[in-house]
């Protein structure tokens, strides 16, 4: 995809999000009392209208004028992405499931169960590593490591499983 | 001079430097964790304090406070990741840096400069804590809603190529922001009859997400398509700042040190918005303003003085007002009020001998800092020598860990990988995040100081154009706004010209 296209889809998706997050503010969000009083409704409502403009004069600057903005994502932020191949849209699939599954665990497993299940996924189905060593130092070392330093010393709690409890 | 020798030998006997010390090492530990906050560092430590005289549990207060608020910078410069809020913008130079093998470098900087602007926002609050603290109450909603307007105009500076998808992102920050339970009205906005959705995204689980999400993919994306690029981080050396890198920047940091204490002495703001003007400032008036968010030491020098120097302005009111900054000082406050000090006009008074105490026990946590970070700069940069994708994993489960942890609730785990993908997307459509952060930071008191502003004035913007401060502020975000736009017209407008030349 070229850049003057990407910026085409950027502009569109976000052009039709801003008109059903401004529909759905003016449709659930009360007004204010009036007398000064700025509502709920005024602030989200105001983005909303103000993305949308933005949108579209992304949209003219790309589609009419056929400037495209420079090429990096912007001061400092992670490394933009240089090319946006199948493996990198797979590999942000794969990390989205593993955290709502990590999620999901943690709240019925708990965090001693969940942690090294999750670390076992990565490294054995995800990143198919098959040194045993790396992959028995890195589950047992995680889970215990961060048992031990952030329940035991810090006293910070760690998720309990709500079908069984180990920890 | 008695009080002052009295409060010098009750800060320096063993137990007072022992538990100021391990405040800092707290402090330092949660402030480098991203999603542990230092807030939650303050309240493990506030029970530690029952037992112990005033002196030493006000100094473990403070030093949990100071260490954290420096240990932000060292994810942020290690893995492009802050810590807390406030390390925001240390991460634009300061992991660039890391990735050209100056992570030491940039390290020993953001901690002596830290150390630079904590001592430095001290003295300032000891001389002129009187003034300070009556000009910072003299900020109303108006003032202070100007105030955020102008660090809101620095969104501009950190756009990258476009001014427009800089604008989008800050936008896009300043929406989601909006969803949960209204403040002001306790109405519901955007939650969808759901009960986790009404308190809303968390700014450090939005910061997870955004920063670490990225990251994770990225590592494990390459491991998998292209194993023979998947290395190291960077090289691994280190050494530390000299004395000429400290001297050059001598000036910026003099700088950024009163624009963070005078920041910090207004409640209700804090070291984020500091640490962004002061990037933008330096950004701003460099030589070579074109190498920020390339590895500039400049960028990491500014924020980093300027979020710690906010540590001493939050005092001012805090001590001469009792009116806390932010929820870290609201627990300094309970503190303080627990051992029978009550912050106020007679706090000079009647515990001069406590006082003098704590400024000393400030000097002490910065040294304390400034030791154990230079000792674990020699381990934390070993932290590279570790494979990217292993480095990812522990990443991952820290994460989590620091996501659930806010508020015990998975629901923010979720959020943080939702919104990790969404800024994953937003990049790969180059689109700049740094504003939606920037917008996040000031976007609840940017509508909240409005419309106080407007309900105090029953609905007339006279508020908004009536006070001399307010229209400095604004006529500095306008000016802000005008540089940039005659920049970037420039920078149009000369490719065109070298194509006329070569022709």
């Amino acid at each position: 995809m070229t850049n003057s296209a990407k910026d085409v889809a950027l502009s569109l998706s976000l052009l039709a999000l801003s008109a059903v997050w401004t529909w759905l503010v003016i449709d659930t969000i009360p007004t204010g009392w009036g007398h000064g009083d700025i509502g709920p409704r005024a602030f989200p409502m105001v983005l909303g209208i103000i993305l949308g403009g933005l949108c579209i004069l992304l949209l003219i600057r790309t589609y009419l004028l056929g400037r495209t903005p420079a090429s990096k994502a912007g001061t400092g932020d992670v490394d933009a992405i240089e090319e946006a191949s199948s493996e990198r849209w797979g590999s942000m699939i794969l990390v989205a499931v593993e955290i709502s599954a990590y999620g999901f665990l943690l709240q019925k497993l708990g965090f001693l169960i969940a942690t090294p299940i999750l670390i076992l996924f990565v490294l054995v189905i995800h990143l198919r590593l098959r040194s045993w060593k790396t992959i028995l130092g890195m589950t047992l070392g995680m889970t215990l490591g961060c048992w031990l330093f952030f329940e035991k010393l810090l006293g910070i709690y760690l998720a309990n499983g709500s079908w069984f409890n180990i920890g | 001079m008695d009080i002052f020798l009295q409060a010098l030998a009750s800060a320096m006997t063993p137990m007072a430097i022992a538990s100021i010390g391990l405040g800092a090492l707290i402090g330092l530990i949660f402030g480098s964790i991203p999603g542990l906050t230092f807030t939650v560092a303050l309240a493990l430590a506030l029970p530690i304090t029952f037992s112990m005289d005033p002196v030493p549990a006000i100094g473990l207060l403070l030093g949990t406070y100071i260490g954290g608020m420096t240990g932000g910078s060292v994810s942020a410069i290690l893995l492009g990741i802050p810590g807390t809020p406030s390390a925001a913008a240390t991460v634009l130079d300061g992991h660039p840096m890391t990735k050209q093998g100056n992570a030491s470098i940039a390290l020993g900087t953001a901690v002596i400069v830290s150390v630079f602007g904590g001592i430095f926002s001290l003295i300032v609050m000891i001389v002129s804590v009187d003034l300070v603290s009556r000009v910072a109450i003299s900020f109303g909603p108006a003032e202070i809603f100007a105030l955020v307007l102008f660090g809101l105009s620095t969104i501009c500076g950190l756009c990258g190529g476009s001014l427009i998808k800089g604008l989008i992102s800050g936008a896009l920050g300043l929406m989601i922001m909006t969803v949960g339970l209204d403040t002001i009205d306790g109405v519901q906005r955007m939650t969808f009859g759901s009960v986790n959705m009404m308190q809303g995204v968390n700014l450090l689980v939005a910061m997870i997400g955004l920063f670490a999400v990225p990251f994770i993919i990225e590592a494990f994306a390459v491991k998998t398509s292209m194993p023979e690029k998947s290395q190291r981080i960077s090289r691994v050396k280190a050494e530390l700042p000299s004395i000429g890198l400290l001297g050059r920047n001598l000036w910026l940091m003099i700088k950024c040190s009163i624009m963070g204490t005078g920041i910090g002495a207004i409640p209700g703001t804090g070291g984020a918005i500091a640490s962004f003007l002061a990037y933008d400032h330096a950004k701003r008036f460099s030589k070579k303003p074109e190498t920020f968010g390339k590895g500039n030491i400049e960028g990491v020098v500014a924020p980093e003085t300027a979020n710690n120097a906010v540590t001493g302005g939050t005092l001012i009111p805090l001590l001469s007002l009792g009116i806390p900054g932010d929820p870290a000082t609201a627990i300094v406050l309970a503190g303080l009020m627990i051992h029978g000090i009550t912050p106020g006009p007679a706090l000079f008074m009647n515990h001069a001998g406590e006082v003098y105490g704590m400024y000393v026990a400030v000097v002490l946590a910065y040294l304390w800092v400034l030791g154990l970070q230079l000792v674990g700069i020699r381990l934390f940069v070993h932290v590279l020598k570790i494979p990217r994708e292993l480095l990812a994993v522990g990443v991952l489960v820290l994460c989590a860990i620091g996501a659930f942890s806010i508020r015990n609730s998975v629901f923010d785990i979720y959020s943080m990988g939702a919104i990790g993908v969404a800024a994953y997307v937003l990049v790969s459509f180059r689109v700049p995040i740094t504003p939606i952060i920037l917008g996040m930071v000031l976007g609840p008191t940017l509508e909240n100081e409005f419309r106080t502003a407007m309900m105090l004035s029953m609905g007339d913007p006279e508020i908004f154009y009536s006070s001399p401060t307010v229209l400095v502020f604004f006529s500095l975000a306008l000016l802000v706004i005008g540089l940039q736009a005659v920049s970037e017209f420039k920078a149009k407008k000369q490719p065109k010209n070298e194509v006329k030349a070569d022709a």
